[in-house]
């Protein structure tokens, strides 16, 4: 309890970390409500839409009944998610604070499971901003457009903010894991934003198209699982365009290959920080 | 293998340790470091003093042999409860002030957030504890990270190198602090490469080299015994007096003419008198005292730290 109530208390201190956070929250605000609305608005084509299907139609994305899924597909949190993780771990090795963190009274595993518990606590902080801020937007968008104020059901919210904890909880392990591993931050932020942007998609992008059989094996893959579990909270109905295809795997596949990427990703951490010599 | 003694309160027994290079940096080390004294652990660069002193840690996890601080295995909380330390340089976070960094400790440590003010008295940094560690001069992160160990007011000090990077001024003041700490039952174990902070600071010294303890004692101990000096002409004649007098295995002739007795400086007078009663011209008699220098480039076999 110690070693979580002070890793706390320096990251609630750490400026880096309100910038991710807000960042992201500025981001959710902008990119998903702030920008389309005023595209949605303001622009004089309908060019790429499908015929019958007016800019005022897509507003519906934004407004609240929509706002669980809205949030769910910000494809950008689970990479501030990633940083935090590495940033909480990795600095420790850049500023050398490692060694003085082990020499304290609790032990290296005492630390390590202090600073998952308050990596957890921002996580879940952050979903829970990120669903206000959301919900915030979307009730701006619906008042600005003279629409009724509907939220989805207080279970439909409960269960979107628990998956999009479990995203960002798989994104920020992965961060963790990687700066624990590299013992660095630079390398792990490189590698995880590889990974998230651009190496699970070309693979699975590019070869799916040559091997039918491949969705079989990206099933356990944790991007395509994130998927899988926003896409189960549905789509939003949008006049002229077709919803898309359900989901290769269910809510409770994604859960599980999730949950156990996470159970890994922890006990890895452990092993390397319990058997690891601090030389630096 | 060191003899483990009731008031020990560091031991090490054969530790080593091997890293997969092949390279051996600490080679079966046996150390005792007793109940309140400064221990100082001297060495040449690369010696073996900081791994020696991570293991004792439980930062480096040794390939053979055991050790125990403060009556737990090093890095258990039993050990770690009862030890403050510094590892080379002061390690904290930047972006937190000098007081928020030692709070952060206490909480680490479960002790009252009032030993945070008195930490930071006992190394004078009281005025510039609100102003962020960024900011801090190489003297006031040294100094703070001494603040930092002390603020379990742990029974054993592992101070490695705490006067490095400092100026004239501040290795002065650090050395009187940790002088100052040592005093009463606080045991201090301080590595350095600088003979003259060792004998200055240290009750008892180590001396490793490659990995080995190839001494251990107080100053005086690894002096060793005064000699005589004499010089005296015609020097042919001085000798065979000399050693008729004390024995040829006493009696050392030196390069410049001068001779080395290996005998109490008590019989300098005598000495005297039996040179001058041979009708020999005495030019100089004085008692010699092996430097700590000169024993430790004896035992290291290098000029490094002087």
């Amino acid at each position: 309890m110690r070693e979580y109530v002070a890793e706390l208390y320096k990251t609630v201190r750490r400026p880096a970390v309100w910038v991710c956070v807000l960042v992201l929250l500025a981001i959710a605000i902008t990119i998903g409500y702030a920008v389309p609305w005023l595209a949605e608005t303001f622009a004089k084509t309908t060019q790429g839409l499908p015929p019958g299907t007016t800019l005022a139609d897509l507003k519906v994305t934004l407004y609240p009944q929509n706002f669980v899924i809205n949030t769910l597909g910000d494809p950008l949190g689970g990479v501030f998610a990633l940083i935090l993780g590495v940033l909480l771990q990795g600095s420790e090795y850049g500023w050398g604070t490692v060694k003085m963190l082990y020499t304290q009274r609790g032990g290296r595993v005492a630390m390590l499971f202090g600073k998952l518990a308050a990596l957890a606590t921002v996580v879940v902080l952050m979903v829970i901003g990120l669903f206000a801020v959301d919900a915030a937007s979307s009730v701006g968008a619906a008042l600005l457009d003279g629409k009724s104020i509907e939220f989805p059901a207080a279970s439909q919210i409960v269960k979107g903010i628990g998956a999009m904890c479990l995203i960002f909880a798989f994104w920020a392990g992965f961060g963790f894991i990687l700066a624990t591993l590299f013992r660095q931050s630079a390398m792990a932020i490189g590698l995880g934003l590889a990974y998230a942007l651009v190496i699970e998609g070309l693979i699975f992008g590019l070869g799916s198209a040559l091997i039918s059989s491949l969705k079989n094996v990206q099933q356990w893959f944790p991007i395509a699982n994130t998927g899988y579990l926003t896409d189960s909270f549905g789509s939003v109905n949008i006049r002229g365009i077709r919803p898309p295809a359900p989901p290769f795997a269910d809510a409770t596949h994604a859960v599980l290959v999730l949950t156990t990427y996470v159970v890994v990703f922890v006990v890895i951490s452990a092993v390397l920080v319990r058997r690891r010599d601090v030389t630096n | 293998m060191a003899t483990t003694t009731p008031d020990a309160v560091v031991t090490t027994h054969g530790l080593t340790k091997r890293y997969p290079n092949g390279i051996v940096a600490v080679d079966g080390l046996d150390l005792v470091v007793r109940r309140g004294e400064v221990y100082g652990f001297l060495g040449p660069n690369g010696a073996g003093k900081t791994t020696t002193l991570r293991m004792l840690l439980g930062l480096i996890r040794p390939t053979a042999g055991s050790a125990n601080v403060a009556g737990g295995s090093p890095g258990t909380p039993a050990s770690l409860t009862k030890v403050g330390a510094i590892v080379e340089a002061p390690a904290f976070y930047p972006y937190m002030t000098g007081y928020d960094n030692l709070r952060l400790l206490a909480i680490y440590c479960g002790v009252p957030v009032k030993r945070v003010d008195s930490s930071l008295d006992a190394v004078e940094l009281t005025p510039r504890a609100r102003h962020k560690f960024s900011t801090y001069s190489m003297g006031m992160k040294q100094r703070l990270g001494i603040a930092a160990a002390l603020i379990k007011e742990p029974e054993v000090l592992i101070l490695d190198e705490p006067t490095n990077g400092l100026d004239p001024q501040g290795m002065a003041d650090v050395r009187k602090l940790i002088t100052e700490l040592g005093q009463g039952d606080r045991t201090v174990l301080v590595s350095s490469h600088l003979l003259g902070e060792v004998e200055q600071m240290c009750t008892r010294i180590g001396v490793i080299r490659k990995g080995k303890l190839v001494a251990e004692g107080t100053i005086d101990e690894l002096r060793g015994k005064s000699k005589l000096l004499i010089r005296a002409k015609p020097a042919d004649q001085a000798m065979a007096v000399l050693v008729g007098e004390c024995g040829a295995d006493k009696v050392k002739a030196n390069d410049d003419g001068a001779f080395t007795l290996s005998v109490e400086p008590a019989r300098a007078a005598e000495l005297n008198r039996r040179l001058v009663q041979a009708g020999l011209d005495v030019t100089e008699l004085r008692e010699t005292e092996r430097s700590l220098e000169d024993v430790f480039m004896e035992l290291t076999g290098t000029e490094s730290g002087l």
